[in-house]
C-alpha cells in the first residue's frame, strides 16, 4: 500500500492548524520523572494496603447466606399469609375472590364453598375451599392485601420461595395458613 | 292486538335532541341519547312499570316535582334533565335509603360483581353513609325452594319477583308479607316456591336476595366466561348463556334475551338441567359389549366394530333419531343410511308416520307463524298439547298475549291444562278426539248460523312480495264457501259427538275464532300420531283453511313437537319417506313402529342416535321384543338407560348440549346455532365427526371430507333448496327464520289444503266397556333425563300420576293419593291417583317418559281403553 500523499498533507494540515475548535486537548499532568513514577506505583499500593489492613479489624459486611439472612423492613412485601381469628380459629377468608379481581398477575385462584354447621371453616356464609397463589407469577405488588375486605390475606416478609419445580410454587391454602418454613428475620428498630 | 305502529317523536334530554318511538318509557328512550337513568324495579319484560323504587327520578320541564322516568312515556317536545342538582340529590337520597337496611355483605353475596345495587351505589350514590344505627335483621340463609336461596335482608322490595310470579308465570305463589321495614318476600304459609319458571326470579332480582342454589358460591363474574348457545332440552329452544369456569365446567345457565324466541325467560329444566352435563354417571368413553357386558374400549376399536356390524347388516339397518339431534347429525345419519348402507329406514318421530305431502304442506312458509305472532294475533288455538309441560316458554308467551294484548285463547284437547283458567273457550274431547274436534271446528267456522259474527276485518292479506305462495295459490281468496246450512249443522253436531264434546262448545270456540283476525294455531305432535295421524293433520289443515291462515298476515301454525329439533330433522331428511329439503326420498322407508316390527325379521341392525325407544316410544313391550331380536345395536347415548345397558352392542358417548356444535331449527322455522361452550369431557368426540367417519368407512365418503361442523352445515344448505346460501354468520346471535330468506321460494310445493267437508269421517270414540277408561297420555316437564341426572332437580322427578275424573274415582273407589294399577293386555303400570275436577269422565291420563311405570308401557299406537284398579295397601 503506497502512502497517500494527500493524507500526509492533511495530517500536517491539522498539526499546523494547531487545535481547531472542535478538538479538545487532553490535559495531561507533567510527564513524571523516574522517582515520582516509583513513588506513584508503591504509594498507591501502600494506600490500598492501609485500607485493607484497616478493614481486617472490622466485622464482615457480606452476609453468609443461607446461614445468615438479611433482615427486612416490616413493610417488605414477601410471601403471603392467610390468617385465622385468634379466639375461634376460624379462617378470616370468606372466599369472596376480591383478591382475584385485584391481582394484576392473575395468579390467585379461589373456589368458594358454603359453610355448614357441621363444617364451619370461616366466619361468614362461605369460605374458600380452594385458595391458591402461583408464586412464580406473583409480582408482590400487594394489591391482594389491599383488596381483601377482611384482612384475611396479608403480605408476609419471607422471600425465600425458590423451589425445584414450578408446580411446587403454587401455594395452597394450607401452606398459606401455616407458618412459613423458612423464616426471614425482621429488621429491628433502629437497625 | 294489532302490531303497534311506531311513531317517532323527538324530545330533549340533557340538552340533546333525541328521537324515540312515541309512548316509549323515558328510561328506554333516554338510551337513544346515551343517557343512562338508573333503575331497580323497571323491567319491560314484566309489563307495566310500577314505580316501586323511585331510583329513576328525573326533572321534566313543566312539572313541579321530579318524575319517575320508568312510568313516564316520552312525548314530543318533552325536555328532560337528569343531571341537575335536584335530580342528583334525589338519587343520592334514594341510594342512601336503600342502603339503610342493606347488610352490605358483598364479599359473601353471590351477586357481588354483577350487582345493580353495587353499580348504582357506585355511580349515583352519595359515597358515604350517615347511618350508624343497627340494621334490620332476618334469619339467613334460607331456602325459598330447593333451587333458590333467599336472603331477606338484602331485598330492596322492588316487586320484580312478586310481579313475575303473579303477572308473568301466573303461579301467584310469591307475595310480600308483613308491613313497612319488616316486609319480606315469601310464599303463603312458607311453602317452597316450586313452579316451572321459578328460576327466572334469580335473574330478575337486582340484588343478591334471590340466588341460585346451583350456582351458590361457585364463582365470581371475573372467574368465568359466558358463552351463548341454545337450550336443546325442549322444543322451545330458548337462547341461553352458559357460564363456564376453567373452560371445562358449566356453572350456570341464564337467559340470553331473544324476543323472537323466548322473551328472555327460561324454564327451570333449562336453567338447572345443565348439571346433568357433569353427572359422574355420564358415558364419556366408547363401549363395546363383550361377553354380555359393556366394556370401555378405544375409539378405533369401537369405530371398526360399529362399521363392521353395520356393513354386515347393510340395507337391513334401521335408525331412530332422537329429538335433541342437531341438523348436522341428522343429515349425516340419513346420508350414512341412504347412501352408505342403502337403507331408507330411519325415523325421527316416535309416534307415527307423517304423510310426505302433509309434511310439505306443514312446511309451507305461508302456513308458518313465528313466535311473536302470538302476541299480535287476535286468537290463539292450542290443540292437543299442554304448553307448560311440552313447550313451557310458549305457555308464558300465550299468557302474556292474553294478559297484555287481550288475545282470545281457544283450547282443544282432552286433558285440562295450565292454560284452562285464562282460556276463552275450551273444547274438551276424548283423549283421541283431536281430529274430530278440529273437523267440527272447521265445519262450524263455515256455518252461517247460529254464528252471526262477520269475519274480522283484521285479516289483512299477506304481502305477496314477502310471502312466497306456492302450490296454495289455486285456492280462492276471500269469502269462504258457505255450505248447505242444515247439512253443515248436522255435521258439526256429529263431529262434536265423535270428539266426545258438545256441539255448543265447538260453536262457542268457532264464534271466538270467527270474530278474530290473525290466528295462531299451536298444535301438539300427538295429533299426528298413531294410525289416524294422517286424518288428524288433514283436519288441522282444514282448520287452517277455514281460518284463512295462508292468506292472512300474522296467522299460522306452530307445531309443538315431542323432540326439540323435530322440524330441523324433518327438513334435514330424517323421516322415512323424505330426504333433505322435504323432497321425496328415492326409496320410502318404514316409520318407527314398523321398524320395531321388522327388527329380527328383515332388519337386523339398529342405530340409535340420541334415541331411547324403551323410554320415549309407544309400545314398550314391542320395542323390548324388537331390541332383543336385533343382532346389532349401535347407540349414541349420554347415560346408561335400559336400552343402552341391556341392548346396545357398541356405545358411542353422546355430546351434551354444552359441547355440541351445529344448528337446530325451531318449530317456527328459525335456525339457531348451538355452540360449543366447554371442552369435551373424557374421550367424548363430536358426534358429527363420528357419523362422518362411519360414513367414510361405509361407502358414503364426502368429497371433500367433512372436517368441521360448518362443512356439514354447508352440505345441508346445498342439499336443501330452501336453505340455499345460508351461512352461519346469518344465524349468529338470534338465528334466522328460513321463511324470511329469499331462498324460501324454493320450499317444495304442496297440494291445496283440504276443505272441512272433504275430511274423512272420524271413527266413533272407543266405547269403554265394564268400567274401563279411555287412555290418554301427557308429558311432564320433569319427566326426562335431566331431572334424573342433575342433582338439584332430582327432587322433581315425577312418579307416575294417574289422573281420573272424580266420578270415575268414586265408581272405582279411588281417592287422590291412592296407589292404583292401570293395566291393559297384560301390561300394567302403577301410579298415584289424582282426581281432577275438570277432567271429563271415562278418561284417564298418564305421563309418558317417567323413569318407571311410563305410560308408553300401555300404548301401542291405537286408541285404547285401560282398566284402573286400586292397589290395596298390604
Ligand atoms: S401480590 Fe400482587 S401479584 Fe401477587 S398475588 Fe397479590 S395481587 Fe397478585
Ligand atoms: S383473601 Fe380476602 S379478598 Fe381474597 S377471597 Fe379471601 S376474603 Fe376475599
Ligand atoms: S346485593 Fe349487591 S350490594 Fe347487597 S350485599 Fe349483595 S353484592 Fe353487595
Ligand atoms: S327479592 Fe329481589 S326481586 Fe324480589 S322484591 Fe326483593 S329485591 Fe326485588
Ligand atoms: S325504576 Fe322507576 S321507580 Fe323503580
Amino acid at each position: 500500500m503506497t502512502p497517500d500523499p494527500g493524507a500526509a498533507e492533511t495530517m500536517s494540515d491539522i498539526s499546523s492548524n494547531a487545535l481547531s475548535d472542535d478538538v479538545i486537548a487532553v490535559q495531561r499532568g507533567p510527564t513524571p520523572t523516574r522517582s515520582k513514577a516509583v513513588y506513584r506505583a508503591f504509594g498507591a499500593t501502600l494506600r490500598s494496603l492501609r485500607t485493607t489492613l484497616a478493614r481486617t479489624l472490622e466485622k464482615p459486611t457480606t452476609i453468609q447466606y443461607p446461614e445468615q439472612k438479611t433482615p427486612v423492613y416490616p413493610r417488605f412485601r414477601g410471601r403471603h399469609k392467610l390468617h385465622r381469628f385468634e379466639e375461634s380459629g376460624l379462617e378470616k377468608c370468606v372466599g369472596c375472590s376480591l383478591c382475584v379481581a385485584a391481582c394484576p398477575a392473575e395468579c390467585i385462584r379461589v373456589v368458594a364453598a358454603e359453610n355448614t354447621p357441621e363444617h364451619q371453616v370461616s366466619a361468614g356464609e362461605r369460605y374458600a375451599a380452594v385458595y391458591e397463589i402461583n408464586m412464580s407469577r406473583c409480582i408482590f405488588c400487594g394489591y391482594c392485601e389491599l383488596a381483601c375486605p377482611f384482612d384475611a390475606i396479608t403480605m408476609g416478609n419471607d422471600y425465600e420461595l425458590s423451589d425445584y419445580t414450578r408446580s411446587d410454587l403454587i401455594f395452597t391454602k394450607e401452606m398459606l395458613l401455616a407458618e412459613p418454613i423458612e423464616r426471614t428475620p425482621l429488621r429491628r428498630e433502629g437497625e | 292486538m294489532p302490531r303497534p305502529e311506531q311513531n317517532f317523536i323527538s324530545f330533549e334530554i340533557d340538552g340533546r335532541e333525541v328521537r324515540a318511538p312515541e309512548g316509549m318509557s323515558l328510561v328506554d328512550a333516554a338510551k337513544n341519547g346515551d343517557v343512562e337513568i338508573p333503575v331497580f324495579c323497571y323491567e319491560p319484560k314484566l309489563g307495566q312499570a310500577v314505580g316501586a323504587c323511585r331510583m329513576c327520578l328525573v326533572e321534566i320541564e313543566g312539572s313541579p316535582q321530579l318524575e319517575i322516568a320508568c312510568k313516564t312515556p316520552v312525548e314530543d317536545g318533552m325536555v328532560v334533565v337528569t343531571t341537575s342538582d335536584s335530580v342528583k340529590q334525589a338519587q343520592n337520597a334514594i341510594v342512601e335509603f336503600l342502603l339503610i337496611n342493606h347488610p352490605l355483605d358483598c364479599p359473601v353475596c353471590d351477586k357481588g360483581g354483577e350487582c345493580p345495587l353495587q353499580d348504582i351505589t357506585f355511580g349515583w350514590g352519595p359515597g358515604r353513609s350517615r347511618f350508624i344505627e343497627p340494621k334490620r335483621h332476618f334469619e339467613k340463609p334460607l331456602e325459598l325452594s330447593p333451587l333458590i336461596a333467599i336472603d331477606r335482608e338484602r331485598c330492596i322490595l322492588c316487586y320484580r319477583c312478586v310481579r313475575f310470579s303473579g303477572e308473568v308465570a301466573e303461579d301467584y305463589q310469591l307475595v310480600f308479607l308483613e308491613r313497612a321495614d319488616s316486609t319480606y318476600v315469601g310464599t303463603h304459609q312458607g311453602h317452597p316456591y316450586v313452579a316451572p319458571f321459578s328460576g327466572n326470579i334469580i335473574d330478575l332480582c337486582p340484588v343478591g336476595a334471590l340466588t341460585s342454589n346451583a350456582y351458590r358460591f361457585r364463582a365470581r363474574p371475573w372467574d368465568v366466561e359466558n358463552g351463548g348457545s341454545v337450550c336443546t332440552l325442549c322444543p322451545s329452544q330458548c337462547n341461553v348463556t352458559f357460564t363456564v369456569r376453567d373452560d371445562a365446567k358449566v356453572l350456570r345457565v341464564f337467559a340470553r334475551d331473544n324476543a323472537k324466541v323466548d322473551d328472555g325467560w327460561l324454564c327451570d329444566r333449562g336453567r338447572f338441567g345443565f348439571q346433568a352435563v357433569h353427572a359422574p354417571e355420564r358415558i364419556t368413553r366408547p363401549m363395546l359389549r363383550e361377553g354380555g357386558a359393556l366394556h370401555e374400549v378405544s375409539w378405533e376399536r369401537a369405530l371398526s366394530e360399529a362399521a363392521g356390524g353395520l356393513e354386515r347388516a347393510g340395507a337391513g339397518t334401521a335408525a331412530l333419531v332422537g329429538g335433541e339431534t342437531t341438523n348436522e347429525e341428522g343429515f349425516l345419519l340419513q346420508r350414512l343410511m341412504r347412501e352408505g348402507l342403502g337403507s331408507p329406514h330411519l325415523d325421527s318421530r316416535p309416534g307415527g308416520a307423517l304423510d310426505p305431502e302433509q309434511a310439505r304442506a306443514l312446511g309451507r312458509p305461508e302456513l308458518a307463524a313465528m313466535v311473536p305472532d302470538i302476541d299480535y294475533a287476535d286468537a290463539v288455538v292450542v290443540v292437543d298439547t299442554d304448553l307448560q309441560d311440552e313447550s313451557p316458554i310458549l305457555d308464558l308467551r300465550v299468557r302474556k298475549a292474553i294478559r297484555r294484548f287481550a288475545v282470545k285463547v281457544v283450547l282443544v284437547g282432552g286433558r285440562p291444562g295450565a292454560l284452562d283458567p285464562p282460556a276463552d273457550a275450551i273444547v274438551r274431547t276424548t283423549p283421541d278426539g283431536g281430529e274430530a274436534a278440529l273437523g267440527a271446528l272447521a265445519a262450524a267456522l263455515a256455518e252461517v248460523e247460529p254464528v252471526s259474527v262477520p269475519p274480522s276485518d283484521r285479516r289483512v292479506p299477506r304481502d305477496p312480495a314477502q310471502t312466497p305462495t306456492g302450490g296454495l295459490d289455486e285456492r280462492q281468496h276471500g269469502e269462504p264457501e258457505r255450505q248447505g246450512e242444515s247439512a253443515g249443522r248436522e255435521r258439526v253436531d256429529d263431529l262434536a259427538r265423535r270428539a266426545g264434546t258438545s256441539a255448543e262448545a265447538v260453536r262457542n270456540a268457532a264464534a271466538a275464532l270467527r270474530a278474530a283476525g290473525p290466528t295462531v294455531v299451536l298444535w301438539g305432535e300427538r295429533l299426528s300420531d298413531g294410525p289416524r295421524g294422517r286424518q288428524g293433520v288433514a283436519a288441522l289443515l282444514a282448520l287452517a283453511r277455514a281460518l284463512e291462515i295462508p292468506e292472512t298476515e300474522g296467522s299460522g301454525l306452530i307445531e309443538i313437537p315431542s323432540g326439540t329439533n323435530a322440524r330441523g330433522l324433518r327438513e334435514a331428511g330424517c323421516l322415512p319417506g323424505l330426504g333433505p329439503g322435504l323432497l321425496d326420498a328415492p326409496q320410502a322407508g318404514r316409520p318407527a313402529a314398523e321398524i320395531a316390527a321388522g327388527l329380527g325379521e328383515d332388519l337386523s341392525a339398529l342405530v340409535l342416535l340420541n334415541a331411547d325407544p324403551l323410554r320415549t316410544h309407544p309400545d314398550r313391550a314391542g320395542w323390548k321384543r324388537a331390541l332383543e331380536a336385533t343382532t346389532f345395536v349401535v347407540a349414541f347415548a349420554d347415560f346408561e338407560s335400559e336400552t343402552v345397558a341391556e341392548h346396545a352392542d357398541v356405545v358411542f358417548p353422546a355430546e351434551s348440549y354444552a359441547e355440541r356444535e351445529g344448528t337446530v331449527t325451531h318449530a317456527d322455522g328459525r335456525l339457531q346455532r348451538v355452540r360449543q361452550s366447554i371442552a369435551h369431557p373424557g374421550e367424548v368426540r363430536p358426534v358429527w365427526s363420528v357419523l362422518a367417519e362411519l360414513g367414510a368407512r361405509l361407502g358414503a365418503p364426502a368429497d371433500p371430507p367433512f372436517l368441521t361442523s360448518p362443512m356439514v352445515t354447508r352440505a345441508i344448505t346445498e342439499a336443501v333448496p330452501f336453505l340455499a346460501g345460508l351461512t352461519l354468520e346469518e344465524l349468529s346471535g338470534k338465528g334466522k327464520r328460513w321463511q324470511e330468506r329469499d331462498a324460501a321460494e324454493a320450499a317444495p310445493e304442496a297440494p291445496s289444503l283440504p276443505q272441512a267437508d272433504e275430511l274423512e269421517e272420524p271413527p266413533e270414540p272407543v266405547a269403554p266397556s265394564n268400567g274401563d277408561l279411555r287412555l290418554g297420555t301427557t308429558r311432564s316437564l320433569w319427566a326426562g333425563r335431566e331431572t334424573e341426572h342433575a342433582p338439584i332437580l332430582r327432587f322433581l322427578a315425577p312418579h307416575q300420576r294417574v289422573e281420573l275424573s272424580p266420578q270415575d274415582g268414586r265408581a272405582l273407589g279411588v281417592e287422590s293419593g291412592d296407589e292404583v294399577e292401570v293395566s291393559r293386555n297384560g301390561s300394567s303400570v302403577r301410579g298415584i291417583a289424582a282426581l281432577r275436577d275438570a277432567l271429563p269422565p271415562r278418561s284417564v291420563y298418564l305421563i309418558e317418559g317417567t323413569a318407571q311405570d311410563s305410560a308408553t308401557e300401555l300404548l301401542d299406537g291405537e286408541s285404547t281403553t285401560v282398566t284402573v284398579r286400586r292397589v290395596e295397601a298390604e
